[in-house]
């Protein structure tokens, strides 16, 4: 069966949706599906109709692989039995030709074969059939191999059907998400400045109980804000416009410069990021300001997740046509049991911030949309001397 | 430093017309006009001539690029700083191409707000 990204909503949330298909699957109904039978010989054609009517199959026949194809588009067959010798184009051509007009729609071809000879059936399966059945027939046989690929068809329809309902409905959480975010964002915004301006003393001095509470305002909004933007983010990635402006920069440059502005705050903490430069300038072509995210997130994660005194140390290394950031923190490490969790959306593991800060859960998840989005790759390593190391891998 | 032009702010939130007010008044500002929607923006910039608008790009009634069309046709003397909520490069763009002189985020801290608006006074007005 083939599943596609949008698949794996099932296992993670199981709407109802899911589990009313999966119910289906023992009860898939196949009487009225329909069988177009091709073969040349009428009492080949006549054995196998019988065998099938009785089971409630409707049969539709052709006797040359031409009137096969004209008959195909209006009829939608569930499933096509083939004979491989035909008056003119033989059934390993129309069948080729049914996978290239109609792709993974095509209805499945079973191929019916007189020689058993596995020359035929290699050739069959790689026309695009799925089985064969051997002549002379037998009922029971026919009928089981018959039966599990037309299942199989349709268990696959569901499948696709439920997948783009739950792309839909992602699409349109996504879009509330965003709008919601969006229109919460301007209000948090001021209130966070009005409460900005009440604590530093603008407007009039405050008592040391009203400052504690005018903080208290500014810090929630702040960190509200905070979480607001990387919704938006997760929005808009998840709705495909994450829109990257790659264009030639120095890695070094902006790796350097945030590790400065993030060691501002992580003296408050006492705190140090070491940084250590490559030998050769890493030119990389890149969103400057999406990777400048990754960093900032990867860099106030590593103090985030540190004890305080600790020593964050950022490495560049690679050479042309790929480069390496590596950032070593001092923090607990990530569980085995979480590792597979670490990049996904609203993941907040054990390890807890070690100064009261934040955690959104969503700061790796979009660490790692952008990176892919660079064709890079993002990983998480324990170290041996404790601590863990992020990395991020970005083409030339 | 301080601002003694008459400045013009523009947005369809009053909670924004009173954080961008506070920044202005730390600026030194004492007359300030404010306006709900463009149409009126409209009407203030032509009784009043402001030195210094600050302009929300997303209001009811008429926005601000249709806003900033409209002034500029007027004069090219004042200078007009967009308010944005996102950093919508293309709106950004097409208001810098419109004869903007800078935009400001709208959830950027004060003293940042502050700051950039120094920067377009010390730009636009200085020089003179």
């Amino acid at each position: 069966m083939q599943l596609t990204a949008g698949t794996q909503l099932v296992s993670q949330g199981t709407p109802p949706t899911a589990r009313t298909a999966m119910e289906q699957k023992n009860t898939v109904r196949l009487k009225g599906r329909k069988v177009l039978i091709i073969d040349d010989d009428r009492i080949n054609i006549r054995i196998l109709a019988s065998i099938l009517q009785n089971e409630g199959y409707l049969i539709t026949e052709a006797d040359t692989g031409e009137k096969a194809l004209e008959l195909y588009e209006g009829l939608k067959p569930d499933l096509v039995l083939m004979d491989v010798m035909l008056p003119g184009i033989d059934g390993f051509a129309v069948c080729r030709e049914l996978r290239a007009r109609f792709g993974d729609n095509a209805a499945p071809v079973i191929f019916i074969t007189a020689k058993t000879e596995s020359d035929d059936i290699v050739e069959g399966l790689a026309a695009g059939g799925v089985d064969y059945i051997p002549k002379p027939f037998r009922r029971k046989e026919s009928l089981a191999r018959i039966r599990i690929h037309l299942q199989n068809k349709i268990l696959n329809e569901q499948q696709k059907a439920l997948v783009d309902q739950l792309k839909t409905a992602n699409q349109a959480k996504n879009k509330l998400l965003g709008m919601a975010a969006h229109d919460l964002r301007n209000p948090l915004a001021s209130i966070r400045g009005l409460a900005e301006f009440l604590r530093d003393g603008t407007v009039g001095q405050l008592t040391p109980d009203q400052l504690d509470l005018a903080n208290t305002i500014f810090e929630t909004s702040q960190s509200m804000l905070t979480l607001l933007n990387e919704l938006l983010d997760v929005a808009t990635i998840e709705a495909g416009e994450l829109k990257i402006h790659k264009e030639p920069h120095n890695l070094a440059d902006l790796v350097e410069k945030c590790v400065y502005l993030n060691n501002i705050n992580a003296v408050r903490k006492n705190t140090k990021i070491v940084y250590s430069p490559p030998m050769e300038a890493p030119i990389v072509r890149m969103d400057q300001s999406k990777i400048k995210q990754v960093m900032d997130n990867l860099l106030s994660n590593a103090v985030k997740y540190s004890p305080p005194g600790s020593t964050v140390n950022v490495r560049i290394s690679g050479f042309h046509p790929a480069f390496n950031v590596a950032v070593q923190d001092q923090g607990p490490g990530i569980p085995e049991n979480e590792r597979h969790q670490l990049f996904k959306d609203f993941m907040t593991l054990s390890a807890k911030p070690t100064g009261g800060e934040k955690a959104t859960g969503l700061g790796l998840a979009i660490c790692r949309k952008i990176v892919e989005a660079h064709r890079g790759a993002i990983t998480a390593t324990n170290l041996p001397k404790g601590g863990c190391e992020f990395s991020i891998m970005l083409p030339a | 430093m301080k601002y003694e032009g008459k400045i013009l702010l523009v947005d369809d939130e009053a909670h924004v017309r009173k954080f961008i007010g506070l920044i202005l008044k730390q600026l030194g500002a004492t007359t300030i006009f404010e306006a709900p929607n463009g149409k009126e923006a409209v009407e203030i910039y032509q009784r009043e001539s402001p030195n210094l608008i600050l302009l929300d790009v997303n209001m009811p009634i008429q926005d601000g690029i249709q806003t900033l069309r409209e002034i500029r046709a007027l004069s090219s003397e004042c200078a007009i700083v967009m308010l944005t909520s996102l950093a919508n490069r293309q709106t950004v763009e097409e208001a810098l191409s419109l004869g903007a002189d800078n935009y400001i985020r709208k959830d950027t801290p004060k003293d940042e707000i502050l700051a950039a608006l120094r920067q377009t006074i010390a730009e636009c007005f200085t020089a003179e």
